[in-house]
Order: structure tokens, then C-alpha cells, then sequence
């Protein structure tokens, strides 16, 4: 069950940051490529959260994976403030 | 030390994401961006229960399930974006 929930994870924010970035190359929307950047640092830190909890016990990943999630969420974060049209 | 604060760090942004896409939600009334701010409020509460739940490994994957849920809801918003494009377009 955990490990289902975790690729589950892994594999959805990699179809969101596909779908955004794919839509970034149809229309150019600058939002759609902020948030395409920011789901791929999710989508990172969601591989992560895998091999950190179900392939290599005993070694904690945490700060790598909430690091990567914050980078991801900041670069949002920055294209909201200054580039979203 | 550190931990906590990046978890807290990565509530207050997500929040403040869907603070932004409510505000194009309310000045274009497209339920994309209605869905982007929902999804980024659960989000935010999955980094909140991360922070403040001591939970054990037994149980610790249940709170990625809220993070789950913000990813599906991700994927609801652009697939309904696209069939209501795809509705406009024919």
C-alpha cells in the first residue's frame, strides 16, 4: 500500500509536469511553463521520497527531498510574481 | 531545525500560490485555475500534517495521500481544460 501511494505519487507529478510543459510548447503561456518547472522539482523530490523510503532504507533523505519541493514551489512562486501574464 | 522550517517555508508558499491563482480565477472565472488553487491548498496541508503529525512508518504514507490527491486534482484541471478547449474548438 505505501509503496503504491508513493510511486502513485512520483507518477502523477511527472504526467502534471509533462502535460504543463507540453502545454507550454502549444500556446507559450509563461504560467504554464513556471508551473511545468515547479512540478518537475516535485517530481524529482517525489523519486526521491521512493528510493528515500522503499529502496534505500536507513539513510534519511528529507532534507534533500523537502529542499527539492521548495525549489520547485519557489520558481512558481517567482513566475507568479513577475512573469504571469 | 532546518527541516521544520523548510516544511513551514513550503506551506506558506503553496498557499500563497493559490492565493495568486484565485485571484485569476476571480478575474477570468476559468475553473483551471479555481482547480490549481484547490490543489495547491491541499498541498500546503500535506507539508502541514508532514510538520506537525509524528507519524510512525506504518502509517506515514497516509499523508502522502493528501499529497496524491492534490496531483490528481492537478491532472482533473488540465484535462478539463483541454476537453472544454477541444468543446470550443468543434
Amino acid at each position: 500500500m505505501a509503496e503504491a501511494v508513493y510511486i502513485l505519487c512520483a507518477l502523477t507529478s511527472v504526467a502534471c509536469a509533462v502535460l504543463l510543459l507540453r502545454g507550454y510548447g502549444r500556446s507559450r503561456s509563461r504560467l504554464l511553463l513556471w508551473s511545468g518547472l515547479c512540478f518537475m522539482a516535485l517530481a524529482i523530490s517525489n523519486m526521491v521520497l521512493f528510493v528515500d523510503l522503499v529502496v534505500v532504507q536507513g539513510v534519511d533523505l528529507s532534507l534533500l527531498r523537502s529542499s527539492l519541493a521548495l525549489l520547485g514551489i519557489a520558481t512558481l512562486l517567482y513566475g507568479l510574481i513577475w512573469d504571469a501574464q | 531545525m532546518l527541516k521544520p522550517m523548510i516544511n513551514g517555508a513550503l506551506v506558506m508558499a503553496c498557499l500563497a500560490c493559490a492565493l495568486f491563482f484565485l485571484r485569476f480565477w476571480r478575474a477570468s472565472r476559468d475553473r483551471l485555475f479555481a482547480f490549481f488553487s484547490l490543489a495547491f491548498v491541499v498541498m500546503g496541508c500535506n507539508w502541514l500534517a508532514l510538520t506537525l503529525l509524528d507519524v510512525d512508518d506504518e502509517r506515514r504514507h497516509y499523508v502522502y495521500v493528501i499529497r496524491l490527491v492534490s496531483f490528481l486534482l492537478i491532472l482533473y484541471a488540465i484535462w478539463d481544460k483541454n476537453r472544454a478547449g477541444r468543446g470550443s474548438s468543434s
